[in-house]
């Protein structure tokens, strides 16, 4: 039995009138990746944003019941979100590369923390570049500006900003949905790796994808959790008939 | 009915042609009236020298009888030259039609070049240099040679003598370069006040401040001043800067310093505005980006937006600079209108477009050099304005 690193218990969320997440409760678990599917607009991407207390950056909005990071509940009054981000960490729908050198994209988190020793900067931008699998393609030109990267490179180099970071848990938001196949490939190869030292929740569009690369899945439709299970189960043997309607392509 | 509307079509692009022609040959006209008037006065001396004449006093060792000179080839016809002082003068009319004499060239090796001040004896020393105007020589032994003689008598007379007592001779002024170094003055102090406080302002607006009532009024008033007339900001100067200035510096009246506090405040609103959209423009993954990694919103903004909006920023700080340089009205009042040739932080002087003010107003106008100094604002904003555009050409793609 994994460890829980996020629990969460009857998560409402509301962004001013509209109801968006309605009673989640949900674990999620150590190294293990768990994809949110569900149709545009149902909530899974706002769900995603509550774990690192992005949507805090939004005005109007009201959040109900709690969310546990391993002990310690992240929305109690003197949590520190700055701590909660750095373990948790998020790269977004499309490749957000700073307008700066590859370098200090990957050195920018660590030395926001107030790191400035050069040699451990440079390990961990070698590291975190590695584990990413771009190293071999950038060692050349790590002082060359981060935009001269191809979408994919980006993609890579954002979950590389990600892991410098050294993450427990690594929030993806349709990661691959601006990127070609074989991008699309590279990072799905990624994430199934990443899994081994980081727990990996990711929203997506493509059933398959969810297929392909999760462990646990979760059918979000309307604010609510429809349906949380093994991914095998999830798509094999649906309980819910909505779910099976979604898989298969009946709406959405 | 199609052919009403043929009409109708061909009228109103007629139209549309005619008020851009319009356009155009006015802007034409406006340049070609300053290229014709000032051209002719443009070259480096104008922009070196002094505007006030000044008055020389010199003196001379005695020299030797075998000391010769050789005339340049191509000296002037009209000139006139002296072998042993290495000098040539001609017979030229100043501005207001005065016969004088005009030095025409001067040798390197020339004794003229060392003169020591009569008036100061005390080893100041200057020379006598091509374009200054000789009023008078002193000899020692026989009568003066002056300038309504002519410039082959002063020539003749400076043959035959090993030494004189005195030279008189003045600069003939006219130089812009005291009021090139106001302006200079006034764009670096005025962008040191405006600055700072003006992109701190638009961080505020745009990144820090939760958007309701307040902030909404603070923008509202920020737009109302860019729109307030430059001669309204000149009270302001006079009513609150120099008073200010008088006070706690050794300033007497108008002065640069209260000119540029007071072109400073007319630059706020354009920094802030121009910052602002600059700001704006930063895609907001970025913001969310560097939050999602831990950093806090001054390190997001600070290391991330700000270094983002900097071309904007160094565009509206051009944009600034050419508001400072165009800049008269408010002037007037806050540095004075006297053309000054040494220029201190607090004393009385004129920017360059003051200058402009200045010499039109003067009895007989000065069109001439007027044209000139206009024709050098031109140039100096069309300079202005093509690196604006090369900034944003080149550094505002990555967001594209």
């Amino acid at each position: 039995m994994k460890n829980n690193v996020f629990t969460i218990n009857n998560l409402n969320f509301h962004y001013g009138e509209l109801h968006a997440l309605k009673d989640i409760t949900i674990d999620i678990k150590q190294n293990e990746v768990t994809a949110l599917i569900g149709p545009s607009g149902c909530g899974k991407s706002t769900f995603l944003r509550c774990l690192n207390r992005m949507n805090d950056l939004i005005d109007n909005i009201n959040i109900e019941g709690n969310i546990h990071y391993h002990e310690d509940n992240i929305y109690s009054k003197n949590y520190d979100v700055i701590n909660l981000r750095t373990k948790v960490g998020m790269v977004f729908q499309k490749p957000n590369p700073f307008p700066m050198t590859i370098y200090d994209n990957i050195a920018y988190g660590p030395r926001c923390q107030g790191l400035k020793n050069k040699a451990e900067l440079d390990t961990i931008v070698e590291s975190s570049l590695k584990k990413a699998a771009l190293w071999e393609e950038v060692k050349d030109r790590l002082r060359k500006s981060a935009m001269e990267l191809s979408g994919g490179q980006q993609q890579r180099l954002c979950i590389a900003r990600a892991i410098a970071m050294e993450p427990e848990v690594i929030l993806m938001d349709e990661p691959t949905s601006a990127l070609d196949p074989v991008a699309t490939q590279k990072i799905e190869n990624l994430i199934t790796e990443l899994k081994e030292n980081y727990a990996i929740i990711i929203v997506t569009h493509s059933m398959q994808q969810a297929a392909r690369i999760s462990d646990q899945t979760a059918f979000f439709l309307m604010g609510e959790l429809i349906e949380h299970d093994d991914t095998d189960t999830l798509f094999t043997n649906p309980k819910e008939e909505s779910t099976e309607d979604y898989i298969t392509g009946r709406f959405g | 009915m199609s052919n009403k509307r043929k009409r109708k079509d061909i009228f109103l692009q007629a139209i549309t042609y005619l008020a851009s022609s319009v356009a155009l040959i006015i802007l034409m006209m406006i340049f070609f009236f300053v290229l014709k008037n000032g051209s002719g006065l443009i070259n480096f001396d104008l922009l070196t020298s002094d505007y006030h004449a000044k008055f020389y006093n010199g003196g001379t060792e005695v020299i030797s009888d075998d000391i010769s000179f050789s005339a340049p080839n191509d000296l002037a016809e009209d000139a006139y030259f002296s072998n042993h002082w290495g000098i040539a003068l001609k017979n030229a009319k100043d501005k207001e039609g005065q016969a004088v004499i005009k030095v025409e060239f001067i040798d390197s090796q020339s004794p003229l070049n060392e003169l020591y001040d009569k008036n100061n004896p005390d080893n100041t020393t200057f020379s006598l240099k091509e374009g200054q105007v000789v009023s008078m020589i002193k000899f020692h032994d026989k009568a003066s040679a002056l300038s309504v003689q002519g410039a082959e008598n002063m020539i003749n007379q400076l043959n035959e003598a090993n030494e004189f007592r005195e030279i008189v001779f003045y600069s003939s002024g006219g130089g812009i370069r005291g009021s090139i170094i106001t302006t200079l003055y006034t764009i670096g102090l005025s962008l040191l006040f405006a600055l700072p406080i003006g992109i701190f302002t638009a961080i505020y607006l745009n990144e820090f401040a939760h958007k309701n009532k307040i902030t909404q009024i603070i923008r509202q008033m920020i737009e109302m001043l860019t729109g307030v007339p430059s001669i309204v900001f000149g009270l302001v100067g006079l009513a609150v800067f120099v008073p200010l200035t008088t006070r706690y510096t050794p300033a007497t009246s108008g002065n640069i310093l209260s000119g540029s506090l007071t072109l400073a405040v007319i630059l706020l609103p354009v920094i802030i505005r121009s910052t602002e959209e600059s700001l704006k423009v930063v895609p907001d993954e970025f913001r969310f980006a560097s939050l999602a990694l831990g950093a806090n919103r001054t390190q997001t903004t600070f290391k991330v937006v700000l270094p983002s909006a900097l071309p904007g920023i160094l565009t509206a700080t051009l944009l600034a600079i050419g508001r400072v340089i165009g800049e008269s009205a408010a002037l007037i009042f806050a540095i004075g209108t006297a053309i000054k040739d040494d220029i201190s932080i607090f004393g009385k002087s004129t920017t360059l477009s003051v200058h402009i003010w200045s010499l039109l107003t003067d009895e007989p106008a000065n069109i001439e050099l007027a044209s000139t100094i206009a024709l050098i604002i031109l140039i100096m904003v069309l300079i202005l304005n093509m690196s604006v555009k090369l900034i944003s050409s080149r550094f505002m793609k990555p967001f594209n």
